[in-house]
């Protein structure tokens, strides 16, 4: 059952690791390749991965997103767009990590051209990622490309905004009262669980709620926690 | 090492000496953040990376090069962006594996149109992106990012 589980869980893994099987059975000579292949994006990966996941930490930690995010709304105009852009370039993890954020912007009034620029900008234009770009491809290129793309984005971000209306997103959902944790947002940081240990755990790599009844629990302790949250998962609604 | 690499190490490690002083506790907190994000996404990472070489051994760039060059700019342009909606790559895989195809003659336009869509556009997280933000919403930005990364490579083509 574990087997299964874990297979599932990992399911794309377990479909390559099946297909070098069948490769290295039936061209031992194209399996060494590919493995070869794949040691020189391990190689870079290595080079580059670590320092990366430090310095976007970093950027995260030390640049105030909570200020930043009372000019997002739409009388900011010029001065929102610009910050919409710092907030989703500076910003860590995957862009599916942006999404409740987004939505929380939008519900304290951030309006829908910066939400698309912060999603935006957040998977293409990462500030600790330009090194790496220039690397590649030639600082010529990077610089070129960047530019467009900022310009594509501003573009596009005023277009949508005129097709979509503020009602075209979900409405507000129901709170109940208690502690929740968005886990699809969850990009298993474990900061919650270090921070807090008696209320938060890690379950399958992501932050879970460990069962805390009817005893109460240090509010301040916990709104620290709810703070330090990178993509905003845990909310607190009091009952 | 190379420069720009050994220029991300250097800047990191001076930033997080300054955080340090500045701040034990966040820094502590930045330090298994990082870490954190690291594990969570490493299995994911290999997958993609070990697809990668199993594709690149079966279509090696030099033929995938001697396809685009045969077709015209605006299909090849189109049909490279396509291929990259299919999944969100992690850009630190996207930088070398589109200057691969570019050492190996793919051209510009194609590879630029691939290397934005690989980033912003994604099928895979159409599901959730919908639950978040409704339909419309969704439909409009994938779209139009589909559309302006051609637009961003054909003008790229253009400069450079």
């Amino acid at each position: 059952m574990t087997i299964l589980k874990k297979v599932r869980e990992n399911l794309f893994l377990a479909i390559i690791a099946l297909a070098y099987i069948i490769m290295f059975i039936a061209k031992p000579s194209m399996g060494i390749e590919s493995v070869k292949n794949s040691g020189y994006y391990i190689k870079e990966m290595l080079m580059i991965m670590p320092v990366i996941f430090v310095l976007t930490a970093l950027l995260d930690m030390w640049v105030p997103k909570e200020k930043i995010m009372r000019y997002l709304g739409k009388d900011a105009k010029a001065k929102g767009v610009f910050l919409s852009f710092v907030v989703g370039s500076i910003s860590a993890g995957p862009i599916y990590a942006a999404f409740p954020m987004c939505v929380m912007l939008h519900k304290k009034g951030a309006s829908l051209r910066n939400i698309i620029i912060i999603l935006s900008s957040w998977a293409v234009i990462k500030v600790p990622m330009l090194l790496n770009e220039a690397k590649f491809l030639g600082l010529k290129f990077m610089a070129i490309r960047w530019v467009l793309t900022v310009i594509a984005i501003i573009i596009f971000s005023w277009i949508s905004a005129k097709i979509i209306k503020d009602e075209d997103l979900p409405g507000e959902v129901l709170t109940h009262p208690g502690l929740h944790i968005n886990r699809e947002a969850c990009m298993g940081c474990t900061l919650c669980a270090k921070n807090y240990p008696a209320l938060f755990e890690i379950k399958g790599k992501k932050a879970d709620i460990k069962a805390y009844g009817q005893k109460s629990f240090d509010l301040e302790h916990l709104q620290s926690t709810i703070e330090a949250c990178p993509v905003h998962a845990i909310e607190y609604f009091e009952g | 090492m190379d420069i720009f690499t050994l220029a991300i190490w250097i800047g990191t490690l001076i930033f997080l000496g300054v955080s340090f002083a500045k701040d034990k506790v966040k820094t502590k907190q930045a330090l298994i953040m990082a870490l954190g994000m690291g594990k969570g996404m490493v299995v994911s990472i290999l997958s993609i990376i070990f697809a990668i070489g199993l594709i690149l051994t079966i279509l090696p760039p030099s033929d995938i090069a001697a396809f685009v060059s045969n077709q015209s700019v605006l299909l090849a342009t189109v049909v490279a962006a396509l291929f990259g909606t299919i999944t969100l790559v992690p850009a630190f895989i996207a930088f070398p594996l589109v200057g691969t195809l570019v050492g190996a003659g793919v051209s510009v336009v194609p590879a630029v149109a691939f290397l934005t869509t690989l980033t912003m556009v994604g099928v895979v997280t159409f599901p959730l992106e919908k639950k978040e933000f409704g339909i419309k919403f969704t439909a409009v930005r994938n779209s139009l990012s589909f559309l302006f990364a051609i637009a961003i490579a054909l003008v790229m083509g253009v400069i450079i």
